[in-house]
């Protein structure tokens, strides 16, 4: 019998003005030990679908159906004691961001064992016990610890260990995990989903994937259901989706995939349009003692070379933490500098005082990751895209509009959207309005800080291929931040690739990706999910003592500087640079 | 914990000074004094033997450290309008119905505004919700010298159950205490529901409910505890508020606390007196503050207990 059986599931939300239906009439099933994975883009039901499954749905939903069944129980007439039995031991489910996803106030241990004593009547010493013995299953080493750690003490990588180690203490039969690496690095995400697998086989559980990320379909499903606006497109055994698509919408996320490069034109000038010299950024922690104040310094990031060389795109690359946000940021001068240069076509902005900046900033743009809060609420689109003119006294008023209106067919809009707010467009829309508003002065550079890590893969696709066009009429120099090494692939000409507040290597795209040296480079390069299913494989992880211990040692022959003790930057290759020891 | 309690006193000590100056200096900045002619009419020669011997006619800097010695050594003087005691006593006396009926009015009305707003929060657009944003817009919107009389005139005047007015004894303080009681509830149902309703829409209780804890666990356990953090740097304070007296209350009932005193020591130009309530005042909140920082940094771990690092 199987385990999950959802027949004609309708879900509509009850809100001001109406009705929306989130869940079109879907069916389902899923038998005991199998993985499904759902896959769909915001917005398309899927995470609604298995909400309902445990009737988590806020009281404005409304949900029909002529069959939700969960372990042979009736969801939808399910009495609270049934409800308690569904929910944590038939099914436990896993959730997106570990970070929100514990109660702040109370430790890990704690939280593990009400959950362990909900379900069954175990003493406290012996839930605690079990947790510990969980903690080691999910490969928290330090698991007696960790029991006694407040979830804000934890990483995220170590809190989604910790939550699945949560959802395994009742052995549910079916496990529902919800984006559940969306909010981790590549490389966390790469051992989550390791893990995820492990204990689904250990458990013999069945497991729902959902996910917008058909690299994570890949990695860890049997068989998929693609969901477009509530309505299931297509469903099928993973291989036949990614080889013998059916639907339109499938063949668009595969395709979103496999976007193809094209270098962009580059320029005769040997000066970079933008160049960082021994940039650095240190940070004063202050640590209390009694009455008296520590002070220790946080290198963000040191002293790092970056150049950009005119009508290119560089990628700079790394988790979160590498100091790649705060290095674009020091670039624009929007965070202080603590050390080192910023070039803008050979002249140092670094110690402009704030009103002789003013010129420099109208070459100089950024586009954030939160198209949302990058765009003031306030302001129609319009207003926003020609604020940029007002501010530096371009044209009159008439001209500033009339150019906002051409800059909103540019990036993609209908001219009918110029007096709409930023909450009336889609998330994808907004990106646009923010490029528009970037490139409205037609600036030399451009800072992209992740500008599609919040939008759903086929709008993804969409923004890099209008950053790709615009480029290349422009003539614009970007310098595009990301953790998404995909990304970077399809859209960039060189990658800088910063680790620990350091560029650890550099060199041209392609390169990177069929010649990395450095041991981080070949990490994050690993970690990224497979294309396809066939792709699957075991992989092993670095610690960070592991990377530090595999980094390059070259002699000075071969490096042709002088030994150091830390590790240098060396010229291995026209254009890639390592870094490594140098030794006699 | 106990360096950060340490600063915080040295911070209360700088708090102090810098107050017991700025109102030393008001109050002899707005002209006139306490012998002024129409006030007090005694000869020339009399009123500067009176300043001299109280030590008004000296520089107001040697005035105010002077003053601030016999602070130190819990000297505060003696009020005008009441040689025959200290000042010490006169706030002593008069302090008890104020501290009594205030404190008990913040001690009732608190949890009664808590469990308002939760019953608010849980059911959320429901008649009780409507009731309670019904009740915490009436009580903070009518003045308490209006809910005083309607109360008199309704249990006193009408119903005839309870004695209007007065001291001693206690079924007088019903009243009263109901007027003090009406701020507070208003003002905890409101953080009460808006803290519960925000904690309620966080990811963790969808978490909670997922792993099959009851309702009744994870409103008692993890949102009441989660939505106490915001709370208690109210408290303390209020009742700070409330059990110095409120001037309004004690006249209508006709209480003899020390409400009526915040009047009459600026009127009288009763600098003793002025300084001294200033200065409680201002020590009572610093130490209410102070002790609402340090409980909330006890139930949130986040700040008792560093990050990992």
């Amino acid at each position: 019998m199987a385990l999950v059986e959802i027949a004609d599931l309708k879900v509509s939300f009850r809100q001001y003005g109406g009705t929306i239906d989130a869940v079109r009439g879907i069916s389902f099933t899923v038998n005991e030990g199998e993985s499904l994975g759902i896959v769909g883009e915001s917005g398309s039901g899927k995470s609604v679908s298995c909400s309902a499954l445990l009737r988590l749905l806020p009281a404005t939903a409304e949900v029909s159906a002529t069959k939700l069944q969960l372990d042979g129980i009736d969801v939808s007439k399910a009495r609270k004691d049934d409800l308690a039995r569904l929910r944590g031991r038939s099914a436990a489910m896993i959730f997106q961001d570990p970070m929100t996803a514990f109660d702040p106030v109370f430790t890990i241990g704690h939280q593990i064992t009400e959950t362990i004593q909900a379900h069954r009547n175990v003493a406290k010493r012996d839930a605690l016990k079990e947790a510990e013995d969980l903690l080691l299953r999910v490969e928290i080493k330090n698991a007696s610890d960790v029991l006694n750690y407040f979830p804000h003490q934890l990483s995220g990588g170590m809190l989604q260990r910790a939550m699945i180690a949560m959802a395994l203490s009742c052995r549910p039969k079916v496990l529902i995990a919800d984006e559940p690496t969306t909010a981790l690095d590549v490389t966390i995400q790469a051992q989550i989903l390791q893990l995820i697998k492990k204990v689904q086989a250990e458990f013999g559980m069945a497991l729902i994937m959902i996910t917008h990320d058909l690299g994570v379909i890949a990695e860890t499903v049997d068989r998929v259901l693609v969901m477009y606006r509530g309505e299931v497109m297509e469903e099928g055994p993973v291989q036949q989706i990614f080889d013998a698509p059916q639907h339109a919408y499938t063949k668009q996320l595969l395709a979103s995939l496999h976007a193809s490069f094209e270098p962009s034109r580059g320029s005769d000038s040997k000066t970079p349009a933008l160049e960082l010299k021994g940039l650095a950024k240190a940070y004063r922690i202050r640590r209390r003692r009694g009455l008296f104040t520590d002070y220790s310094d946080f290198h963000a990031v040191r002293e790092v070379n970056i150049a950009l060389p005119k009508n290119r795109i560089v990628g700079i690359v790394g988790e979160s933490g590498s100091g790649k946000t705060t290095t674009g940021m020091m670039a624009l001068r929007l965070t202080d500098v603590s050390r080192g240069q910023i070039l803008v076509d050979g002249q140092d902005i670094s110690a402009l005082s704030a009103e002789a900046l003013k010129p420099w900033r109208k070459k100089m743009q950024v586009v954030f990751q939160d198209s949302y809060s990058a765009l003031d609420p306030m302001m129609t689109l319009t207003q926003t895209i020609a604020e940029p003119l007002h501010i530096h006294g371009i044209g009159s008023a008439r001209e500033q509009e009339e150019t906002a209106l051409d800059w909103l067919e540019r990036v993609g809009l209908d001219r009918t959207y110029a007096n709409r707010y930023p909450h009336e467009l889609s998330g994808g829309q907004r990106q646009r309005v923010a490029i528009a508003r970037a490139l409205v002065l037609e600036p030399d550079v451009l800072v992209a800080d992740e500008p599609t890590s919040a939008l759903d893969v086929t709008v993804k696709a969409q923004i890099i291929g209008l950053l790709k066009k615009l480029q290349a009429e422009m003539g614009l120099s970007i310098l595009f931040i990301s953790h998404d090494l995909s990304t970077v692939k399809s859209l960039t000409d060189s990658v800088v690739v910063m680790y620990r507040g350091r560029v650890v290597e550099e060199a041209p795209t392609e390169r990177i990706f069929s010649d990395p040296q450095h041991p981080y480079t070949r990490a994050l390069l690993d970690a990224v999910p497979a294309t396809n299913p066939k792709l699957r494989r075991e992989r092993t992880f670095l610690t960070a003592e592991q990377i530090a211990a595999q980094t390059p040692r070259l002699t000075t022959l071969q490096a042709g500087t002088a030994p150091h003790s830390d590790p240098q930057l060396v010229a291995i290759a026209p254009d890639h640079r390592v870094e490594a020891y140098v030794t006699n | 914990m106990l360096g950060y309690i340490l600063r915080r006193l040295v911070s209360v000590a700088f708090t102090f000074i810098a107050v017991s100056l700025i109102i030393f200096l008001m109050m002899h900045a707005v002209p006139g004094g306490p012998f002024d002619a129409n006030d007090m009419p005694v000869s020339e020669a009399v009123r500067a033997k009176l300043m001299a011997q109280l030590g008004l006619d000296q520089p107001l800097y040697v005035q105010y450290l002077k003053y601030m010695w016999g602070v130190l050594h819990f000297d505060f003087g003696v009020p005008y309008q009441s040689p025959g005691e200290s000042v010490l006593q006169l706030l002593s006396r008069a302090w008890v119905p104020s501290l009594v009926l205030g404190g008990l009015g913040v001690l009732i009305g608190a949890p009664l505004g808590i469990l308002l707003g939760m019953a608010a929060a849980l059911n959320r657009n429901s008649w009780i919700d409507y009731l309670a944003s019904a009740v915490a817009t009436i009580g903070l919107t009518i003045p308490v010298f209006v809910t005083s009389m309607l109360l008199i005139l309704v249990f006193a005047v009408w119903l005839k159950w309870l004695p209007a007015s007065g001291w001693p004894n206690p079924e007088r303080w019903i009243l009263p205490i109901i007027a003090y009681a009406a701020i507070p509830v208003a003002t905890y149902a409101r953080y009460t529901r808006s803290a519960m309703l925000d904690t309620m829409s966080r990811p963790f209780v969808t978490v909670l409910r997922a792993k099959g804890l009851s309702e009744r666990r994870i409103v008692f356990q993890h949102v009441l505890r989660n939505s106490a953090i915001p709370l208690v740097t109210v408290f303390l304070p209020m009742f700070i508020g409330t059990a110095t007296g409120s001037i309004f209350v004690e006249a209508m009932f006709r209480v003899p606390g020390l409400g009526a005193y915040f009047v009459s020591s600026i009127e009288t130009r009763d600098y003793p007196l002025e300084m001294a309530l200033m200065l409680m005042i201002t020590f009572m909140y610093c130490i209410a503050y102070l002790l609402s920082d340090i409980v909330y940094a006890l139930i949130n771990p986040r700040i008792r207990v560093g990050g990992a690092e």
